[in-house]
Parts: structure tokens; C-alpha cells; sequence
């Protein structure tokens, strides 16, 4: 390295490490201006200072190299999809013979005891704590809540005619529904004595579409609905077995031996009670039948009036009991309503010239109305219950072990012609008046007067027939003497059972006086 | 109703000891006579952890149709407790309709199905 003064140095290079590396110079050379050329030996001489360079930057510079790196790009890519199609499948589990299998496997499968045990001993003391509670609760007394709209009057939804029957002046004498609810059949004709001959049919149908009807002339037919042309496909003829009076009540039977056959059986005032059955060439046979004899009727000693004899005893209604179907209850002309069996053996006296042996059904004797009795219908609800009206106005609520009536309204100054219970609510029962009402009483409200009264027609025409839809509770169908026919629509209460009514009801029948 | 599990509870008291393993379908068949022969009780179900009853007073049909529907209804009452606090279970569940008091003793493995009519 030269210094700009001429100076030259000497540079030790190439040694690592920390320390400094100088090299210091000495110079010499001849002093220039500041000194007088005459001096002589001693001249000012200023010595540069010594530089220290720092070495060690530079290697590790040689040492180290800087680099830098940078991720690779990432390739990213946009797709969608949409389904262009879809399809809803639905799928159900059979609940029928799987899951009781499985009851009876998990049955004999072992059961984890002690753990089960364990289980119960812990809930049971929560249990019967709540249990207790419950028991002694009043919460929720009178609590009802309304799940539907409630509809608070009784409307009339249709008023039918038949144009031909109206023509002729004839009046409704029966109305059936059938048994899915959706159509009903009535039958035309005329009264003509109120109390001696009800004319023309009476009617009842239980399959959709064929009916039966008996005759004043004492035939029982059976009409197919569904054929268009002659509908009639059986009838019972003019033969000995037919009854000798018109024909007041008809009702299906259905045979306990075979489930799809049915029978018929029809009521009339000659005192037989018949059942029949259908053949193949159209006719009606007689299977079996009972015939009522005066002097074979149990009557009991409270009642005063006994009629002897074999006198023949008209029925004019019947009803079947809904809990033992071998059991009904038969009104009578008399005024009388017996219990009756169709499980009796004794021959009914005298031997009648009928093509079958009829029997003697009548068990016992229940205390009579003040005239003949039109109507009985046993409730639907309760085994020992039934109703029975007359054309003294009066209805009567009878249990089958007493003779003395439970409770008996008088409901019309005119006859009671048809008196049926409600199917949904036990306690409520529908009267035809001969005043032209429907009256619907509810022993749960008042013992004395009806709950609602339905005005039909006016006060000259009866109402001969009312009978309850048993698929659609809410529709009620009454015919009367001018021929129409109405439908009406009950309002809520009539429809669902309230929460206490099957014990009241249990504690009216239990009313019973030994 | 729901019960609320409370924290802070006194000491339960010790189990009782089991009591010999040949007698346990005994003590569970007492058991389940007593709590039958309650005033008012219907019917008296248990159903496993799958919903399946193993003990039952009622008829087939009926027992069935009660085991599935409750185990299911109790499942969701579980998880609607549950969902509102997470700290919370279930410990009982009531059914009150116009004829009958359905009450249901949950479990982690069982289930207690008891029908009471509370007759007034």
C-alpha cells in the first residue's frame, strides 16, 4: 500500500482471528516547509496515525453466503355440481308379527337381574311418591282443553225430499245409515192409525250397499243398491213362515258360525220374532225364530196387570244388547219391554205350523208404559242400560236388573215415536216427538228438561225416526210425517265424551233398589 | 313436568345390598307387583336401552305400541333438557290426557313405564 506522502508500509496480511493486525511504519524523510532549511538535526515531525482495519467482517463474509427460497405456486381449480334429478322414497317398518317375536326372544333371553334390580329399587320410591300424588290431585279438575274448533249450535246441513213420495202424501217411517256413514236409505209410507197399523217398510242396512226391509204385509226383502235395474234379490214370499202383521223393525244379524254370512231378523206384531236366511234362488228361509205367548212371559209380582191366555203379544221394537249379543230387549204393544235371550231352549206354546220350531225367549218382565211401547235402545256404553218411550210421552232409563224404571222423563205431551243413544257420549240420548222436535237430553246437565230441542216441522207433524251416524257423530238424520228428511249437524259437546261421564254413567246404573 | 337435578344435594344414603343372585327374578317380580297394585295403575312396562320391553303387564300389541312410542318421546324430552342446559338431564316424565296419566322413570339402561287412571 503506498501513502500518498511517498511513505511506504508494511501490511501483514492473512492472519485469522480477533486481533488487530497494525503495521506501523516508521518513516523518514526530510521535513519540508515548516522547517528552515538552516536548522539543522532537530525538526517537528508529526507521525500519522496507525489504522486498524477489522478483518473479521470480511470473512465471514467469504464464509457465508446469502440465499432466499419461495414456495412453488399452488394450482387451485373451481368446480360446482348440481344434482339435475331427485326422488323422495319413503319406507315403513311392519310393526305386526316382528316385534312381538322379538318380546318373547328378549323373554327367554337372559336378563341382566341384578342390574335391573338395581334400577327398580331406585325408581320405584319416585314412582309411588308420584303415584300417591296423583291419586290425591285436584290439578286438573275440570281442566279441559279444546283440540278442535267447537261448534256451538246445532245446524240443519240438508233437507231432502223425494218427489214422488211427497206427491203421494207418504211420510218417512225409517231411516238407516249404512255402515261406513256416508249414505243412508229411508223408507216411505203412510200411518194411518196412529196405533193399530204402521204401513209400508222399515229399514236397516249394515253393508254399503244392500238393505233390508220389511212389509206391511208382513215380507222381509233385501235390495241391492248397487244394481240398477231390479234391485231386489231376496224376499221371503207369501209362505207360512211370513208373518201375518206388518213388520216393524228389521235387523242384520251377523252369523256366528260364518262371518260373511248374514241374517235377518224382523220383528212384527203377531207376536214372532224371526231370523232368516238368504238363499240361492232369491228366497228368504227361515233358520230359527221365537214367538211370544202371553202365559210365557215371566211377569214379575210387583206388576199389577197380567194378560193370560196364549193370546199371541205384538213387538213392535227390539234392540240388541252392544255387550252380550246373545241378550235383547223387546217392546211391546202392551206397554210391557222384556229382557229376552236367544240361548233358550223352551218351545214356545202353541205349536205354530212353522217349517221351524220357535222358541220362548222372554227372561223377564220390566214395569210397563202407559201404552204401547215404540222404541227401545240399549246403551252403547253400559251392559245393564236401555231406554225405552212409548206413546204415553214417557221415556223410561231401565237397568236389565230391576223392573222398576231408573229414571223416567216425561218428554211430549204426544207420542215418543223413535228414542236412541248418543254413540259417542254416554250420557246423551236423541227422542222423535210427536210435536215435531228432535230432543236430545243429557242426564249429565239436567234430570228434567232436554238439552237442546230441535224444532223439525211444526207442531202437527211427527217426527217418526231419528238415528245417529255412527262413523261421522256429529250428523244426526230425522225424518217426519210431511215426507222431509233432515240432517243435522250436532254442535262439539254432543261429540266428545267428557272426562267423567262412564262414571257417572256407572253411578246411575248402580242406582238400583233391592 | 321436569325435575331439576340440583346441585349441592345431601349424601345419598349406601345402597342396599343385593341380595342373593338366585332370588333377583323374584325381588324384580315384587317389585313390579307392588308399584302394579297402586290405586289406579293400568299397566306396568319396562323397556331396555333399545327401546325393547322386557316386562310387561299389558297385552302384546299394546306393550309394544307404549315401548316404542315413550322411548322415542322420552329420547327427544332428553335432549330438548339437555339442549336448554347442558348441566341439566332428565329424571322424570308425565303424560296427562283426558283418560289416563302416562308416567316414565328414565334410566341410562331401562326404562319405567307406568298407566294410572287417576280416578277422582
Amino acid at each position: 500500500m503506498a501513502w500518498e506522502d511517498g511513505g511506504f508500509r508494511e501490511a501483514d496480511g492473512g492472519r485469522s482471528g480477533a486481533g488487530l493486525q497494525a503495521s506501523v511504519l516508521l518513516e523518514s524523510r526530510p521535513a519540508t516547509a515548516c522547517l528552515s532549511p538552516a536548522a539543522g538535526m532537530f525538526e517537528d515531525s508529526a507521525a500519522r496515525g496507525a489504522d486498524v482495519e477489522s478483518l473479521w467482517r470480511r470473512d465471514q463474509g467469504t464464509r457465508c453466503e446469502a440465499k432466499s427460497c419461495q414456495t412453488g405456486e399452488i394450482s387451485t381449480v373451481e368446480a360446482a355440481v348440481q344434482s339435475h334429478s331427485s326422488r323422495d322414497a319413503g319406507m315403513q317398518t311392519n310393526q305386526s308379527e316382528e316385534t312381538i317375536q322379538n318380546l318373547d326372544l328378549q323373554k327367554e333371553a337372559p336378563v341382566d337381574y341384578a342390574g335391573l334390580l338395581s334400577f327398580l329399587q331406585g325408581v320405584e320410591d319416585v314412582v309411588i311418591k308420584e303415584l300417591n300424588k296423583n291419586w290425591r290431585s285436584h290439578a286438573f279438575d275440570g281442566f279441559e282443553v279444546n283440540w278442535v274448533d267447537q261448534n256451538e249450535t246445532v245446524s240443519c246441513l240438508h233437507s231432502l225430499s223425494y218427489p214422488e213420495a211427497q206427491d203421494q202424501k207418504l211420510q218417512v217411517t225409517s231411516i238407516s245409515w249404512n255402515a261406513t256413514g256416508s249414505v243412508f236409505a229411508c223408507s216411505y209410507g203412510r200411518l194411518t192409525l196412529f196405533i193399530s197399523a204402521w204401513s209400508s217398510h222399515c229399514l236397516c242396512s249394515v253393508d254399503p250397499l244392500s238393505s233390508t226391509g220389511g212389509l206391511y204385509s208382513g215380507e222381509v226383502l233385501i235390495w241391492d243398491m248397487s244394481r240398477i235395474e231390479d234391485p231386489l234379490i231376496w224376499r221371503t214370499g207369501m209362505t207360512d213362515d211370513t208373518h201375518t202383521e206388518p213388520v216393524y223393525q228389521v235387523n242384520w244379524l251377523q252369523d256366528s258360525k260364518h262371518s260373511y254370512h248374514f241374517q235377518i231378523l224382523s220383528v212384527s206384531t203377531d207376536g214372532k220374532i224371526l231370523v232368516w236366511q238368504t238363499q240361492r234362488d232369491g228366497q228368504l228361509m227361515l233358520v230359527e225364530g221365537f214367538a211370544l205367548v202371553a202365559q210365557q212371559i215371566p211377569w214379575s209380582m210387583k206388576l199389577k196387570k197380567r194378560t193370560r191366555g196364549e193370546t199371541a203379544v205384538g213387538v213392535t221394537s227390539l234392540s240388541f244388547s252392544c255387550f252380550d249379543p246373545s241378550v235383547f230387549i223387546i217392546g211391546l204393544e202392551g206397554g210391557y219391554s222384556l229382557k229376552c235371550s236367544t240361548a233358550v231352549e223352551t218351545a214356545a206354546v202353541p205349536r205354530t205350523g212353522n217349517s221351524v220350531p220357535l222358541k220362548a225367549p222372554a227372561e223377564f218382565a220390566f214395569s210397563p208404559h202407559g201404552g204401547p211401547v215404540y222404541c227401545v235402545s240399549c246403551s252403547p256404553f253400559h251392559r245393564n242400560l236401555f231406554l225405552s218411550g212409548g206413546t204415553d210421552g214417557h221415556v223410561h232409563l231401565h237397568s236389565m236388573l230391576q223392573a222398576q224404571p231408573l229414571i223416567s222423563l216425561q218428554l211430549s205431551k204426544k207420542y215418543l215415536f223413535s228414542v236412541r243413544w248418543s254413540p259417542v257420549r254416554p250420557l246423551v240420548f236423541a227422542a222423535a216427538t210427536g210435536e215435531g222436535e228432535v230432543q236430545l237430553f243429557d242426564f249429565g246437565k239436567s234430570s228434567q228438561k232436554p238439552a237442546v230441542s230441535i224444532k223439525q216441522a211444526s207442531a202437527q207433524t211427527p217426527v217418526y225416526c231419528i238415528e245417529f251416524n255412527f262413523k261421522q257423530p256429529q250428523l244426526l238424520a230425522a225424518g217426519d210425517a210431511s215426507g222431509m228428511l233432515k240432517i243435522w249437524q250436532l254442535s262439539s259437546d254432543f261429540i266428545q265424551q267428557g272426562p267423567r261421564e262412564m262414571n257417572h254413567l256407572e253411578q246411575l246404573a248402580n242406582e238400583v233398589t233391592d | 313436568r321436569m325435575r331439576f337435578a340440583g346441585g349441592g344435594a345431601a349424601p345419598l344414603p349406601p345402597p342396599p345390598a343385593l341380595p342373593l343372585p338366585a332370588a333377583l327374578p323374584a325381588e324384580v317380580e315384587e317389585t313390579l307387583k307392588r308399584i302394579q297394585a297402586h290405586k289406579g295403575v293400568i299397566g306396568t312396562i319396562v323397556v331396555n336401552a333399545e327401546g325393547i320391553p322386557i316386562r310387561t303387564t299389558l297385552d302384546n300389541s299394546t306393550t309394544v305400541q307404549y315401548a316404542g312410542l315413550l322411548h322415542q318421546l322420552t329420547m327427544k324430552a332428553r335432549s330438548t333438557v339437555r339442549d336448554i342446559d347442558p348441566q341439566n338431564d332428565l329424571t322424570f316424565l308425565r303424560i296427562r290426557s283426558k283418560k289416563h296419566e302416562i308416567m316414565v322413570a328414565p334410566d341410562k339402561e331401562y326404562l319405567l313405564i307406568v298407566i294410572q287412571n287417576p280416578c277422582e
